[in-house]
Formats: C-alpha cells, structure tokens, sequence
C-alpha cells in the first residue's frame, strides 16, 4: 500500500513522469515556438540543463523580504502539482481513484495562483505586487469559465464527480467532446487553461516587457529552477484534466497508445499555437472576455449538457 | 442531579454577570472564565447523560436533542477562546461592561438553544438580541450610535416577526400546543406560508442571510472588534442557523419549490456579499461582508432538503465560527498595534507580526476553502449534496439548481481574491515608514488565535473522525436519515502526508544546492520609496470600474438595496404623509369627524 503510494507519488505518475515530460514538451514549445519566428530553437536537453544550471546559481534573496514564505512558495506550488497530476494520471493510467475528485482539484489549482501571488508579494518588490494583483484578477476571469466547462462532464456522466466514474462513462458512451455541448466546453476549458498558465495572449501578471516578469522578478537561482519546474509540469497536468474530462481518456493497448499521444500532442500544439499567435491583451479586456463572452458560451454548453444534446 | 444541567448552563453564566457589575476588573475576568470553563463541562455532561425534558408546572419547558447538544457545545468553546483573546489588551473604557455583558450572553444564548417552550425560546431570543445592541454601543467610532440603532432596528424587529410567526404556528396546529418539538405544520395554507416566512426573517436576520444582512459590515466596523468575533461572528451565527435547521426538519415540512427558494437566497447571499467584500477599504467591514457570503452557503446546505448538504451546512457553521472569528481576532492584533483597520495604512505587517500572519493565514485559507483547511471539507459536502439533489430534479429546477451551485462554487473563488487582497493589504507588499517599529502582539491574543488555527487544521484533515463522527452523524441519526456517504472522493490525511513528501524534497534540492545571498529589492535602477507602495485595496478597481458592476456598486453604495434604508424611506414617507392630513385646521378635523361617523354608521 505504501510502497505503491509512493510509486504514485515519486516516479508514475507523479515527480519524476511529470517533471521529465513537462521538461520535454517545454523542449517542444520552444523549438515550435522558434519556428513560428524564423529561429533554429533550443537542442533537445536544453530545459534540463537550463535546470541544473539554475539550481547551481546563487539564489537573492531580499533583505526586508518575509522569507519563509519567498522560499516556501514555489516548494509549495511544486508539491501540489505533483499531487494533481497523481489525482489526474491514476484515473487515466491506473483507473483508480486517489485522494481526490473533480472539485478537489478544481480547489487544488488555485492554490497555485494563490502560491505566485504570496511568493511575489512577500519580497516587497512593487512590480511583484501588481503583478500579484493582475494574477488575481485573472483567476477571476477564467475560474469562472472553468468551473462551468467542469461541469458540463459532471452533468453528462449523470453527476458523477469521481474522476474515474466521468472516465467510466466515457468508455461506455463516447467522449464528452462528441456532443455540441461537449465540444463547446472542450474549446472554452482550452482557453481557461491558456489563463491557467498564464500563456500568451493572457501572460498579463508576467509581462516581461512592463513589469518584468511580476510576481517571479524577484526570485533567482534554485528557487526560480522551481519556478520554471513548475510552470512546465503544468504543461501535463493540465492537457491531461482535458483528455480526462473530454476526450475519453486512454485506452493503452496496440494502436491506443498511438491515439494517447495524439490525443496529447494535439492539446499541447493547439496551446501552442495560440500562444504564439495571440499579443497580450489588458487585464480589464481578458475579464470582459471572460466574465461578458466565454461566461455566457459556457453557460450555453451546461444548458445544453442538461437537455442531453 | 442530571435535571439540574439545563438550569445550571443558564444561570452560572446570568449570576456571575450580575455579581461582575459591582466586582474589580480583574476579578471580572477570572470569575467570567471560570463559568466559561464550567458550561463547557456543563455541556460536555449534557453530550453524555441526554437529561430528560425539563417540565414546569407540567409544561415542558427545557430540553435537548443532538442538535441543541452540538449548538451548545460549539457555543462554549468558541465564548471560552474569545474570552482568552478579551482577558488582556481590551480598551480601558469598555472593560468593566464588557465582563457583565459577555457572560449575560452566553447565558441567554444557552438559554435560547436549549428551549423547548416557544414563549421561553423567544424571552432569550430576544435577549441575546438586546446584549447584542449593547455591545454595539460599546463601539468608539463616530458611527456608533447610528450602527447600534440599525443593529436593534433589524434584529429587534425580526424578533417581532417571530413573535407572529409563533403565534400563528401555535395557532394552525390543532391544541394551544407550545412546545416546539410536538409542533409540525405543511405549507398547504395561507397562514402556514406567512408563518413560515416570519420565522425564516428571524433566523436570516440573525445569522446575516440576504436580505436581512445590512447590519453585520456596520457592526463588525464599528463595535469593538472582540465582541465583533463573538457575535456576528460566532454565536449569532449559530443561533440563526441552529432556527434554520429547526425550521427544515421538525417545525415545517417543506416541498421542493421552498428549498428551491431557500437555495436561491443562500446563493445570493453568497455572491452579493462577497462582490461588496471586494471593494472594501475598511479591514473590519470586508470581513463583515464575508460573515454575511458564507451564511449563504450554510443556508444553502441546510435549506435544500438533501441529507448531505444538510449535514454539510451545520458542518459549515461550525467551521465558519472558527475561521471567521480567527480572522477578525487576528485583525484585532494588527489594529491593537498599528492604531488602524484602514486597508490603506496598512502593509509588509508579515515581517514584523509573523505569527499573526501565520494565523491569518490559515483563516483565510480556511474561509477561502483551499483543502486541506477545514472550510473546504464542508463546502465539498455542500456541493455534493447539492449535486446529488440535482440528479433527481427535472430539467427546469436542474438548470435553476445549477445556477446556485455555479454562483457558490465562484463565491469561493470571490471570497479567495478578496482574502487575497486582505492578506496583501495588511501582511504582504511593502512595510510603511511609521509601522517599521511595530512588535508582534501579546500572548493572549496569539493562544487565542493559535487554538483557532489549530482547530481549522485538525477539522480539516480529521474531518470525518472528529466532527462528523461525534458531532453531526448523531444529529443525521436523529432525524431517522440514512448515513452520511460520500459520491465523491476527498481524503485530506493522505493528501498531506503525500505533498510533504514532495514538498521535503523540494525543500532538500533547493538546501543542498543552496548559496544564498541577501540583497537590496530591485526596482530597475530606482531607490524604493513610499511613493511606489502597492495597495492591495486598488486590486479590484477594473472590476469596480466594469459595466454593469459600476451601476450596482454605485447603487449599492447609495445603499439602494439595504433593507433598514428603504423601511426607513417607506417608514418617513407613511410618516410624512400623515403629517399632511394633520394640518390643524378645524374644519378639516371636523370633516374626519363627520366620515368617520357615517363610516360607523355604515357598519353598524
């Protein structure tokens, strides 16, 4: 029991599967990333070196900063991925339920953007504290699209929240993207969680060019390592919840797996190219997208997921 | 002598207030403690020996069931914690009155729960409702008096509606019945509606539920903030739900279109609030707000008729008196030390408080329902209720549930932003020149605090050992429900011990490669000054500024939507008119003479 937990835990699904393949698909965006502007792109152990080099570097930390919190921030966004993509990757590889449904790892990812908002804010920078404000703000405008997509699963699988029950369903009925308003769904929760992790077009609390990368400007060296960790395990994480909620799961025998990897490779490219196509907008017009267009389109979508179509 | 209990939690508390008003202060507050501490054993007996109804002259008059059991008990421990919190850093002023009327309500607020007579529920009722004006004009802010009139106006006049309300509740059930446990009517009539409406006013004016929730921001800004904890905070809570969930199982047999209407109430007391929470620039009213956002859930829980929820809801009311009046306790510390509750002023407390912080930290974690915290085990029973009730639902009343549970669901996310920019504004961002010397705060307040934090965490993780085992399964038992089981999946302890795994390895990577260095805060080249200091209150001026939220702010601001103000317009203007047909003129009083004698006329 316990040796399989932390099997789970450090090595599949867990640390070492999403650390390394988050690490290799950040390879991806940025080699997709480069060509969409004419560049060559990194060599493939680029990230992980890019890794080990920061943990070696020194680490600044600020005077009057609170410091248990500037350095546990990051430890602590890094353990709960971790823990989503267990919640996430046993229903999908295992079909086994563990710690958590659907509604706990919708609580669970906010904890991240409550993680960036402490860990900028307590170094006492002012671009960290506007950045922190604007990170806020944006999970206000797509948690509420989110939570209406998640619901569109929930309701279809006959409000079932366990995530191997919406698996279950799926493998019986079809995928959830099948329907209209499954479909409608899939497309919105590709753009919540574009927000999610603060991509292009809606990289407002980062930045780079105003306020210097926001929350993240004061932090170097190891700390920073887990920073950019963390952001690439989001890469799994949160293609995986889709694959999980809409597109049926993984059937991982013969030509299953070759569909799996299509199936992930299809998300992860389609993040990909709106984030290279999009300019950042204002943080006032991403929460009128949000709140006044994605809002309503969702609702539509849990509408018609109760008429059944 | 077992019978003796009742009488005892009511009078220990009622004699020592009495015999405070003419002791020392510090007397006051050993002897207020030690009856504290005996009424937590009185109610501890009570949990085990289930004394038998309390008669008078044949008339029952106390009694107990698990639910007033429960109420009691979380009654005791939260009066007993805030107490510690009271003994040491009160204002001189209010200190000699503050003794007599903490323990005078306890005293009625045991009285109320453990009432079984209609006539005598309603006698502590109301008097916990007066305590509760006085502790109002304990406040020393220019708005006062203005707060504890609104305060009497609202509660005191929901008590009046109850008084109607019991009467016709007495009224429709066959027999001059009074005791509340024999009583149990069916809104099939008129009456029985109206009723049901006037009790229901009572409990939402009490516990802060939409629309009778005007007076809570008022009181929590301007009553000392201790009895801000202890109120609104706490026990007015738990008495308004505790009549709430009278009201759902024993008193009324409701159908589906009333849970439905109840649901709705709870979901618009959940975003309203906490969209006014938002804008706050005043530390103590944002956390007034939010004691009215989170009633919505409990009243959602114990309002929509699914067993779950239900148990969910009482659940939530318990956790929500911890959190809450952590929140407001940690609060407290910050304006004892730095002379101020203004968002504004405040900043960068996190270096020089920090276990404070730390505790307001967990509090707003809590209320904020991030797991592990004990706010979101209840809100995960609620939502799963709610679900479950919606599965057997057509597709209309679906879709109206669903609303509500979309809009609690957000509220959630609302109440994290706002507690985000709560955490910003007071611990995090930059420290202001003048707070640079502030110290951390005082033992008491800290122990207080601490046992709080403390229960969020373990109601939290031991959620299902602790409360639900001892606490609310009784009460689901009671009522004949079938047992507590979960659809979902949420196992808080494994959650834990499985991220501090990680996070210890995390933590290991980043001490072995460590080479830290300290260093000045960067601001490209610029010296860091009081002039760039970042407000978390201006986090939500896009929100505030957005159509159509504009015009409802604005609105709400002009108090558009406040109960108490528009009665007060209605009230003037009855008034007003009145005053016309009273011009004092003889002839026109000698015309209301002569219409009002050939109306009589006509009758006879």
């Amino acid at each position: 029991m316990i040796a399989e937990y932390l099997f789970f835990i450090l090595i599949f699904p867990g640390l070492l599967f999403t650390a390394v393949l988050g690490l290799i698909v950040g390879w991806v965006d940025r080699k997709v990333s480069a060509r969409f502007q004419f560049r060559v792109g990194p060599p493939f152990f680029q990230n992980f070196n890019d890794f080990f080099k920061l943990l070696g570097k020194e680490t600044i930390i600020v005077k009057d900063s609170i410091h248990y919190m500037f350095i546990t921030a990051p430890l602590i966004a890094f353990g709960m991925l971790v823990i989503v993509s267990v919640m996430v990757g046993t229903a999908l590889f295992y079909n086994q339920g563990f710690g958590g449904d659907i509604i706990v790892i919708m609580y669970l990812l906010m904890v991240y953007s409550v993680m960036v908002i402490f860990g900028g804010a307590s170094s006492g920078n002012v671009y960290s504290s506007i950045g922190a404000g604007r990170e806020i703000k944006l999970l206000l405008g797509d948690e509420l699209v989110f939570i209406l997509i998640t619901l569109v699963p929930i309701i279809q699988s006959g409000y079932q929240l366990q995530l191997t029950e919406i698996l279950q369903f799926q493998f019986m009925n079809g995928a959830v993207i099948a329907s209209l308003s499954g479909f409608i769904a899939f497309v919105l929760g590709l753009i919540a969680i574009q927000a999610k992790m603060t991509l292009p077009p809606f990289h407002i609390p980062e930045a780079e060019t105003e306020l210097v990368e926001g929350p993240l400007m004061e932090y170097s060296g190891g700390l920073l390592a887990f920073w950019k960790l963390n952001h690439f395990m989001m890469y799994v994480v949160f293609p995986l919840l889709l694959i999980l909620l809409f597109l049926g799961g993984f059937h991982l025998q013969g030509l299953g797996i070759l569909w799996a990897v299509l199936k992930y490779l299809l998300i992860v490219v389609l993040i990909i190219i709106i984030k290279n196509t999009n300019p950042r907008v204002r943080i006032d017009s991403a929460l009128n997208f949000f709140w006044k267009y994605a809002t309503p389109l969702a609702f539509v979508a849990v509408i018609l997921a109760v008429l059944g179509v | 002598m077992a019978d003796n209990l009742y009488l005892l939690i009511i009078l220990v508390p009622f004699f020592i207030a009495l015999v405070n008003l003419i002791l020392p202060v510090n007397i006051r507050k050993i002897l207020t403690f030690l009856a504290l501490l005996y009424g937590l054993y009185l109610s501890y007996q009570l949990y085990v020996v289930q004394p038998a109804t309390e008669n008078f002259y044949f008339e029952p008059v106390f009694a107990a069931d698990q639910l007033s059991i429960f109420t009691l008990i979380f009654i005791q421990i939260l009066s007993v914690i805030i107490l510690i919190f009271s003994l040491k850093g009160l204002e001189k002023q209010i200190e000699r009155a503050f003794f007599v009327l903490y323990p005078m309500t306890v005293a009625f607020c045991n009285g109320v729960v453990i009432s079984e007579n209609m006539i005598v529920f309603l006698a502590f009722w109301g008097m916990s409702g007066i305590t509760l004006y006085l502790f109002a004009l304990l406040g020393r802010t220019a708005d006062t008096p203005q707060t504890a009139k609104k305060t009497f106006i609202i509660v005191g006049g929901s008590d009046a509606f109850l008084l109607m309300g019991f009467v016709l509740m007495g009224f429709i059930h066959a027999g001059n019945e009074w005791s509340l446990s024999a009583i149990h009517i069916s809104l099939n009539s008129g009456w029985a509606i109206v009723a049901f409406i006037f009790v229901l006013m009572a409990a939402f004016a009490k516990a802060g539920g939409f629309p009778m929730h005007t007076w809570v921001p008022q009181f929590s800004k301007d009553a000392p903030v201790e009895s801000a904890a202890f109120l609104p905070a706490s026990l007015d809570k738990l008495l308004g739900i505790y009549l709430l969930a009278r009201m759902v199982t024993t008193l009324f047999s409701i159908d589906l279109l009333v849970n439905m209407i109840i649901v709705t109430l709870g979901a618009l007391t959940v975003i309203t609030a906490v969209m006014m929470a938002m804008i706050q620039h005043n530390g103590r009213k944002l956390l007034g707000y939010h004691a009215v956002s989170q009633v919505g859930y409990m009243i959602m829980g114990v309002g929509s008729g699914s067993v779950l929820a239900f148990a969910g809801g009482l659940f939530h009311m318990i956790n929500h008196t911890i959190y809450k009046s952590n929140l407001f306790l940690t609060l407290g510390s910050v304006e004892k030390k730095t002379q101020s509750n203004n968002l504004d002023d405040l900043g960068g407390l996190g270096r020089v408080m920090p276990i404070t912080f730390i505790m307001a930290l967990i509090g707003a974690l809590s209320i904020s329902g991030i797991p592990p915290f004990n706010g979101f085990f209840s809100k995960w029973m609620i939502y799963q209720g709610l679900l479950q009730k919606t599965a057997e639902l057509t597709a209309g009343y679906q879709i109206w549930m669903l609303v509500c549970l979309i809009l609690a669901i957000f509220g959630s996310a609302l109440t994290l932003a706002s507690f985000m920019k709560f955490i910003h504004a007071v611990f995090l961002g930059q420290l202001p020149e003048n707070l640079k010397t502030v110290k951390e705060t005082v033992f008491n307040h800290w122990l207080a605090t601490g046992l709080l934090s403390l229960l969020c965490i373990v109601f939290g993780i031991f959620a299902v050992q602790i409360p639900l085992r001892l606490f609310i399964a009784p009460i689901v038992a009671e009522q004949g429900w079938a047992v507590l089981g979960f659809p979902g999946l949420y196992k808080p302890l494994l959650i834990v011990l499985l991220f501090l795994v990680i996070f210890l390895i995390g933590w290991l990577v980043f001490m072995l490669t460590r080479n830290i260095r300290y260093d000045d805060v960067y601001l490209g080249g610029m010296s860091p000054s009081e002039k760039f200091r970042v407000l978390g209150t201006e986090f939500y001026n896009e929100v505030r500024s957005m159509q159509p939220f504009k015009a409802l702010y604005d609105a709400a601001e002009k108090r558009f939507f406040d109960v108490y103000e528009l009665g007060k317009n209605l009230t003037f203007a009855l008034s007003g008119l009145l005053q016309k047909l009273h011009p004092g003129q003889l002839q026109l009083y000698l015309l209301y003479i002569l219409i009002g004698t050939l109306i009589f006329i006509w009758v006879i």
